[in-house]
């Protein structure tokens, strides 16, 4: 038990690294996901049917394929089209469409809970349907969102994982690495595991917590 | 009650007399004319197959208070909301101000624009933004709808948050507000883009009595100040009170339209006479 705990100390350092990969990981295809969910969730309520249906076809899709094809598909397909992305590139566009995906769902509920007689208040107040979407339905849908999104932010901070298969150093990855060297696979695979978790349940709380809030907030 | 110099209604109304001098000489009709500032012909609306306005005739003028009863699902709600066109008519012409509805004129985005920055409406449920502050609940709608500066919009907001008395409110959420409180920043809200009609549904239907009577006592002192107005209402008192005119409606029908005295004491029809019944019985 010494032993590992030993063991632990020496490999903690690289796997804290990992660790801040994973969360760079995490932070990028949030980065670049949110605002295509958004997006999408706003072409899924077109009035213009060809976008509406692009939409959803794209979520579909999103949402069909799973986070590993999408990742293999962008890391060896994007290349094979004449452009050259790093390994870290690749896995942050990846997940970052995965995300999405997933969170233009969650936003197209958020945005639905909006009351409609709020909208029809925008409307008898004289203001035009951007405003409205603007400055009544998008910041509103966004906030309804915003504990479900924080709970997706968890999977994805999770499923970061799946870019050890590209060679990314991330937390998983280097947990392999020390693996490989020293055949303790169940000790450092425990540490990372470990890791994992002192991310995702100080956020699960955080998540409840906002919950708590907003529920008491908005009447 | 209402203090020189600040009033609730931006411009001055002018009275009938000068807009009948201005009017060409001699001619009472043309004066009568130029003083209408809603005109609704024969309006049909229709939800489907549901026939819920028929063949509405009602003109209103500069300054008038009009309340309009009737008893449930008689189609009030439906026809003060065509005239700021949320309900679109089928048949029929509609004249606010200088905007024009007809079915046989097309109309545009922009004319509606205009149309809904002529009225204010207040619904029976407020319908603030529940995510702004009051001031900005009153104020984004004259930055983006008149394209004042916020200066000028905080300005006017101020004074109108002083004029119905929640001076003190102007940083609170409206969840943080009665229900009383709330009616009156949503009254604030539509008087600031300076309307040239309020439209009101029921607006003290979803309160206490108590908190009802302070939103009336708004309406009053806004009447008082010469704004026109029409008033879907259950407040037979109220309407018996403030209103010019009184016009009862039932089946998608107005079945009777007069004075308060005519109308609520003395009703032609015995269905005016059975709802004004039946609202006695239930005080
Ligand atoms: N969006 C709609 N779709 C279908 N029918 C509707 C719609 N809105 C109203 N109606 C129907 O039209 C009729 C008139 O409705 P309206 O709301 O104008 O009545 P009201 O006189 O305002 O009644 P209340 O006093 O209950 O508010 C009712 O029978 C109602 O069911
Ligand atoms: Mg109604």
């Amino acid at each position: 038990m010494s032993e590992t705990l030993s063991n632990w100390i020496d490999w903690l350092p690289q796997l804290v690294q990992g660790l801040l990969v994973s969360l760079q990981l995490t932070g990028l295809a949030l980065l670049i996901g949110l605002p295509l969910g958004l997006l999408l969730a706003l072409l899924s309520a077109s009035k213009t049917t060809w976008l509406r249906r692009a939409a959803i076809v794209a979520v579909e899709i999103g949402r069909g394929a799973p986070a590993l094809v999408v990742l293999q598909m962008v890391y060896y397909g994007l290349p094979a089209s004449g452009l050259t992305v790093s390994a870290f590139a690749s896995g942050a566009i990846a997940l970052g469409l995965t995300t999405g995906a997933y969170t233009s769902e969650i936003l197209r509920a958020g945005l639905n809970a909006v009351p409609k007689r709020e909208v029809e208040a925008g409307f008898a107040l004289g203001m035009t349907y951007p405003d409205i979407m603007r400055f009544v339905v998008i910041p509103q849908g966004i906030l309804f969102a915003v504990p479900a999104l924080m709970g997706f932010a968890i999977l994805i901070f999770q499923a970061t994982a799946l870019t050890f298969t590209i060679a990314i150093p991330e937390l998983l990855a280097r947990a392999y690495r020390v693996g490989a060297a020293t055949y303790l696979y169940l000790d450092v695979l425990i540490l990372a595991g470990l890791l994992y978790l002192a991310v995702t349940i100080p956020f699960g709380w955080l998540v409840s917590y906002t919950e708590r809030r907003m529920s008491s907030h908005l009447g | 009650m209402t203090k020189p110099g600040h009033s609730l209604t931006d411009e001055g109304q002018p009275s009938p007399a000068t807009a009948g001098a201005l009017a060409p000489q001699g001619s009472q009709r043309a004066a009568a004319e130029a003083d209408t500032i809603v005109r609704i012909k024969d309006i049909n609306v229709r939800y489907g197959r549901y026939h819920a306005v028929k063949d509405a005739c009602l003109d209103i003028r500069r300054g008038e208070v009009v309340a309009i009863v009737g008893p449930s699902g008689a189609g009030k709600s439906t026809l003060l909301r065509a005239i700021n066109m949320l309900e679109q008519p089928s048949s029929g012409t509609l004249q606010v101000g200088d905007f024009t509805f007809s079915v046989d004129h097309r109309l545009t985005a922009q004319d509606l624009l205009k149309l809904r920055r002529s009225t204010g409406m207040v619904f029976q449920s407020f319908n603030l933004f529940p995510h702004m502050t009051v001031e900005r609940n009153i104020s984004l709608p004259q930055m983006r709808v008149l394209g004042r500066s916020r200066k000028d919009a905080d300005a006017r907001t101020a004074q109108l948050l002083e004029r119905v008395h929640l001076a003190d409110k102007a940083q609170s959420y409206p969840a943080r507000l009665s229900g009383g409180q709330q009616q009156r920043i949503a009254i604030a809200r539509a008087l600031a883009l300076d309307p040239k009609v309020m439209l009101f549904d029921e607006p003290t239907s979803a309160l206490d009595p108590e908190l009802g009577l302070e939103v009336l006592a708004v309406m009053r002192e806004l009447a008082e100040d010469g704004m026109t107005m029409i008033i879907v209402t259950h407040e037979i008192a109220f309407a018996a009170d403030v209103a010019d005119r009184v016009i009862v409606m039932a089946d998608g029908a107005i079945i009777e339209e007069g004075t308060p005295e005519a109308v609520i004491r003395n009703p032609s029809s015995p269905r005016t006479q059975r709802f004004f019944r039946a609202v006695v019985d239930r005080r």
